[in-house]
């Protein structure tokens, strides 16, 4: 080839190979009561250093990387340890400062507070 | 996968095999195969825990995702036939909580493999660790690798 470090023109028009990390998405149970949005989202072999939560415009992203450690050579394989990804649109009215994350035993739980203007407020009927 | 066949068997091992692949391709695809709800699609007994077996020189290496079960939840026997784990995933909805969404489900599952090898019972051990289970079994003294010296003549 002639030019082998011309990046614009490929001569073959063939896409170059980019790999990508896997990701599978994770089962997640999503519960709500008058204060909180609290999600369950199941991540086997995730830790602390490897979980990324994010909420970026209303989304809530939720990565889990995981890390490969194999103590031998693979005899038989029936699932790839690859990271777990789920994006999820947020409701208006969460408070994003308040979001709390806890990992144990490979379940993260999520507490999204919502702020206060949301709550629903009982309103005291006095007598007039 | 796990078994020993015989050479007269290894045939219908091969079929065996590949039946099992055919089924795992189509429960993927379809969440409705085999016909039934679509909760027990990724969590039906025969399917859960997903297992990978590591052969590490000395051991064997069990390992499995169970998310959000803890030591006592699972059960890890060994037998002469193989090892067998076996449980129950209880997933209970937060009090005072409304669902949007519940994808994980409470449910019970038993698996059995067939190991490769002989192994020494006595030195197995089995954890859990950020939801995942680890078996660890030591090879029998018959099983493990051995150096064979190459001489000169």
């Amino acid at each position: 080839m002639a030019n082998q470090t011309d990046l614009v023109n490929r001569s073959n028009g063939r896409m170059e190979a980019v790999q990508q990390r896997e990701a599978i998405a994770p089962a997640v149970d999503v519960y709500e009561n008058a204060d909180e949005l609290l999600l369950l989202v199941d991540v086997p072999g995730a830790t602390n250093d490897g979980m990324e939560v994010q909420l970026d415009k209303g989304q809530l992203t939720i990565l889990a990387k995981r890390r490969e450690d194999a103590p031998g050579s693979l005899l038989a394989a029936e699932y790839r340890a690859c990271d777990c990804l789920r994006v999820f649109s947020v409701p208006q009215g969460i408070d994003p400062a308040k979001i709390d994350a806890q990992l144990s035993g490979g379940v993260l739980l999520l507490r999204l507070p919502k702020s206060d203007s949301v709550k629903p407020r009982r309103i005291e009927v006095k007598q007039g | 996968m796990f078994s020993r066949f015989g050479e007269a068997s290894r045939d219908f091992a091969l079929l065996d095999e590949f039946r099992r692949r055919l089924d795992r391709v189509w429960e993927d695809m379809d969440p409705s195969w085999p016909a039934s709800s679509s909760n027990a699609r990724a969590h039906s007994s025969s399917a859960w825990p997903r297992v990978n077996v590591y052969d590490g020189g000395s051991n064997l290496v069990v390992k499995a995702d169970v998310p959000g079960l803890s030591e006592k939840d699972v059960h890890v026997t060994l037998n002469e036939s193989g090892l067998a784990i076996s449980g129950q995933r209880k997933v209970a909805p937060p009090e005072g909580y409304s669902a949007h969404r519940q994808e994980r489900s409470s449910f019970s599952f038993s698996r059995s493999l067939t190991l490769p090898c002989k192994v020494n019972p006595e030195q197995t051990q089995a954890s859990v660790k950020n939801g995942v289970l680890t078996v660890t079994l030591a090879k029998a003294p018959e099983a493990q690798p051995r150096q064979i010296a190459v001489q000169a003549h």
